[in-house]
């Protein structure tokens, strides 16, 4: 049975959800006990070992995980117990996620642990689990994801870089290009879909294979982006030598083992945890932009636009609940899952905006030695990167079109 | 009625036309801009030796005797570019107030060399606290000795870097946001206790924050009268939006147009991209904003050359749907473009940030709104 929790924080308004045995019918937005416990459990654990003045971020960084560890699990928590998760609830879940929004937590890149692993846990052999799988904890490699093609954008299944079987059998020799491989510069690892056979339909014949970036054959070239950074690059493989025991599964059905990843980036992209920071942030900076006797937060048209978009956030988030319940309980989320990448990323754009707009004259000023606010310094370039939030991971319009098809039914649309 | 170009305009239009088409590919324009002083020396001759600065000053005092629309005809051409060259400070801002308030002899000193292009000015006004409100100066210039000595800080001054002299905006009475009281002064840039910090600003110019620290001027300084400066500035600041928004409309109309032609070329899903309606509907929104903008753009500017006071509130429409529907067209250019349209590779994104900055300048979307409800 499906129950709704929550609690209002200093400033943040926390729900999450909870399963319980009541023999009641009615929904409550209460934390139960044993999920405070926790809540203040995370809270203690995250101030205990707070980076201190003088420490070395990388040093501080690894042991923060290794202690993490040792509370069972924390330094990967969406894993499953079998492969030494926590094992939480989905209500834990959900207040470690809005812990670490809030919190000072050492960052983390989604490559490895959230995005391959869950591959190699359900599609790889014990053998790769075990050998890949420990670095990934320990987060000794990086790992970056080469999906994406110039000629295959939204459309990824379209992907044309092709991997060749040697004569002796033992390797796949990769010839083609990625494009928007996010940190491929620093990446120690590439995840990769390859193009294997090209007879069948475009999701047939796609295979998965793991490689090391730094060898022969492969070239790495930055994008820089409207923000002004270099985060995305374009990768060129030119005869890469794979073995053949760095596939994973099987040999054409490479996509059907990404697809599932897919949906579950689709999801995660959506960032209401931090959106909801965000917002809190986006006001304390409106407040202090004084206007008159008042600030721009009485200002009535930025008021508005602030109210719309905390409406919107309320709202997408208990949708984002709702989903995560209906998951928990049947296994497969709800058709309201469908529309909380489209959501929750436009709130993301919106939250950019108006801090360009709070920014006022200085929104135009570039750069750190500009002049401004704190807050409008790197608010301009955040919106213009923040431009690719209904791009990547699938085009805004490529996630109307599944939401079209899937859930209200209707045969028309692209993403055939 | 008649909205038809003269023949002598219809010759400029084309002429900037073609040396936008000549000189402003993308690779060139990061190239100059990256480069000190941010714009071309040689460029900035040609338009010179073109009569292009000299369109909108009077003919006693040399120039052409344009208007506005004149300039709207260069801005639209400069805006398919994204011309560097500051024409925007020079001739709009700064040769705004000279030609409109400026004693024969300062005008004689400054206007023949503004129209060489030997000259840079710029207007300083906005200030840090001041937002949009151009009302709201606290830099103060006090009498002393038959002179003035001003004191303050002003925020995001464009061309300050290349100017030999800036007009500033000064209270000399009044509280601070009182529309009487304010002065203007132009002041040599190289004067003791002038400081200024510069920096790029988002769409490849610069700007710069200046301080004035006892900085004495004389009384010949003053343009215009003591006190009455406001009027002076409020025109200035509409022909400065009137220009701002042509260079908008310019940029509206390429990112619309390489939009379409992008998607006619870009196959996803075994179709061009235009094939899909959903997009061809949000390229006909981007046109119709394009249009809309220009239309507007087109009303205001007659309207300010007919009568600029009653044109005031029609100015204000403008700049609202300008910020508004430029960065509709700015964002949905990039969307539509995908990963591409959010690089520094395709020119789009350059035009975007553009018309992001103009919608920060001289008032955003929701101040005009609101001056033009208040109305």
């Amino acid at each position: 049975m499906l129950y709704f929790a929550g609690l209002r924080s200093k400033k943040i308004l926390i729900f999450t959800f909870i399963f319980t045995n009541f023999n009641t019918k009615n929904m409550h937005i209460n934390l139960s006990s044993d999920d405070l416990a926790f809540r203040d459990d995370v809270r203690s654990f995250f101030e205990e070992n707070k980076i201190k003045a003088g420490e070395d971020y990388f040093s501080w960084r690894l042991g923060w995980f290794e202690k993490a560890r040792e509370k069972g699990g924390w330094d990967v928590p969406k894993w499953p117990e079998k492969f030494g998760g926590p094992g939480w609830t989905p209500t834990q879940h959900y207040i470690w996620e809005q812990e670490t929004a809030k919190a000072n937590i050492p960052f983390d890149l989604p490559f490895g642990l959230g995005m391959l692993a869950p591959i190699l846990m359900n599609y790889g052999n014990e053998e790769q689990q075990k050998r890949f799988m420990p670095d990934i904890r320990d987060r000794k490699v990086n790992w970056c994801q080469g999906y994406s093609e110039p000629g295959a954008g939204s459309d990824l299944a379209n992907l044309k870089t092709k991997a060749v079987l040697s004569e002796d059998g033992k390797h796949y020799i990769v010839n083609g290009s990625k494009i928007w491989t996010t940190l491929a510069h620093v990446a120690d690892w590439i995840f990769c879909l390859t193009r294997t056979d090209d007879s069948g339909i475009k999701q047939q014949g796609i295979t998965f294979l793991l490689f090391p970036m730094k060898q022969e054959g492969i070239e790495v070239k930055p994008i820089i982006t409207l923000g002004g950074s270099h985060t995305v690059n374009t990768v060129h493989f030119t005869d890469v030598k794979v073995p053949v025991e760095n596939m994973i599964g099987e040999e054409g059905k490479g996509w059907t083992y990404a697809k599932g990843l897919l949906e579950h980036e689709r999801t995660g992209l959506a960032g209401l945890s931090k959106s909801l920071v965000e917002l809190e942030q986006l006001k304390d900076n409106a407040r202090s932009v004084q206007r008159g006797n008042g600030n721009l937060m009485d200002d009535s048209s930025y008021k508005s636009k602030v109210g719309e978009l905390e409406i919107d956030l309320l709202a997408t988030e208990f949708t984002e609940l709702r989903s995560l319940a209906s998951a928990a309980a049947g296994g497969e989320p709800g058709p309201e899952s469908s529309i909380l990448k489209l959501k929750g990323t436009e709130i993301k754009q919106r939250i950019a905006k108006l801090t360009v707009e709070a920014s006022g004259i200085y929104s135009s000023a570039w750069g750190d030695k500009s002049a401004g606010p704190a807050f409008a310094k790197g608010g301009t370039a955040g919106y213009l990167n923040s431009r690719y939030f209904t791009i990547y991971g699938g085009a805004s319009e490529v996630q109307k079109d599944i939401v079209a098809k899937k859930v209200l039914g209707l045969t028309k649309g692209s993403s055939k | 009625m008649n909205f038809e170009l003269s023949e002598e305009q219809k010759m400029i239009q084309q002429s900037v036309e073609r040396f936008v088409q000549e000189n402003y590919d993308l690779t060139n324009r990061v190239k100059i801009s990256s480069e000190d002083p941010g714009y071309s020396k040689e460029y900035w001759g040609s338009m010179a030796d073109l009569g292009w600065l000299g369109l909108a000053f009077d003919e006693e005092d040399g120039g052409f005797g344009g208007n506005q629309i004149d300039t709207l005809v260069l801005m639209e051409q400069f805006g398919k570019g994204l011309v560097l060259e500051p024409f925007l400070a020079n001739i709009v801002l700064g040769g705004g107030i000279i030609k409109r308030a400026a004693s024969p002899a300062i005008k004689e000193s400054i206007i023949p060399s503004l129209m060489e292009g030997k000259l840079q000015i710029t207007l300083a006004y906005a200030e840090e606290q001041s937002r949009f409100d151009i009302e709201d100066v606290a830099t103060a210039a006090r009498e002393e000795d038959g002179g003035f000595i001003i004191n303050g800080k002003k925020s995001m001054v464009l061309n300050a870097e290349s100017a030999d002299k800036i007009i500033v905006v000064t209270r000399t009475s009044g509280s601070q946001v009182d529309e009487n009281g304010i002065s203007l002064f132009i002041v040599d840039a190289s004067s003791e206790g002038v400081e200024k910090q510069n920096f790029p600003t988002v769409d490849g110019l610069r700007a710069s924050e200046i301080t004035f620290e006892d900085v004495k001027v004389s009384s010949e300084a003053l343009v215009g009268e003591k006190d009455k400066g406001f009027k002076i500035l409020q025109a200035v600041v509409n022909d400065a939006i009137l220009a701002l928004s042509a260079e908008a409309v310019g940029a509206m109309e390429v990112l619309y147009k390489d939009t379409v032609e992008y998607t006619q070329q870009r196959e996803q899903f075994d179709h061009a991209l235009s094939d899909f309606q959903v997009l061809q509907h949000r390229m006909v929104d981007m046109f119709m904003e394009y249009e809309q903008c220009k239309s507007l753009l087109f009303r205001a500017t007659l309207e300010t050359v007919e009568d600029p006071d009653l044109a005031q509130r029609t100015v204000h429409a403008l700049k609202h749907l300008i910020g508004k529907s430029g960065i509709f067209v700015g964002e949905s250019a990039v969307q539509l473009h995908g990963g591409m349209g959010v690089t520094e590779e395709l020119r789009i994104g350059h035009f975007f940030k553009r018309l992001l900055v103009i919608d920060s300048q001289f008032g955003n979307a929701d101040f005009h709104l609101d001056k033009f409800t208040n109305l």
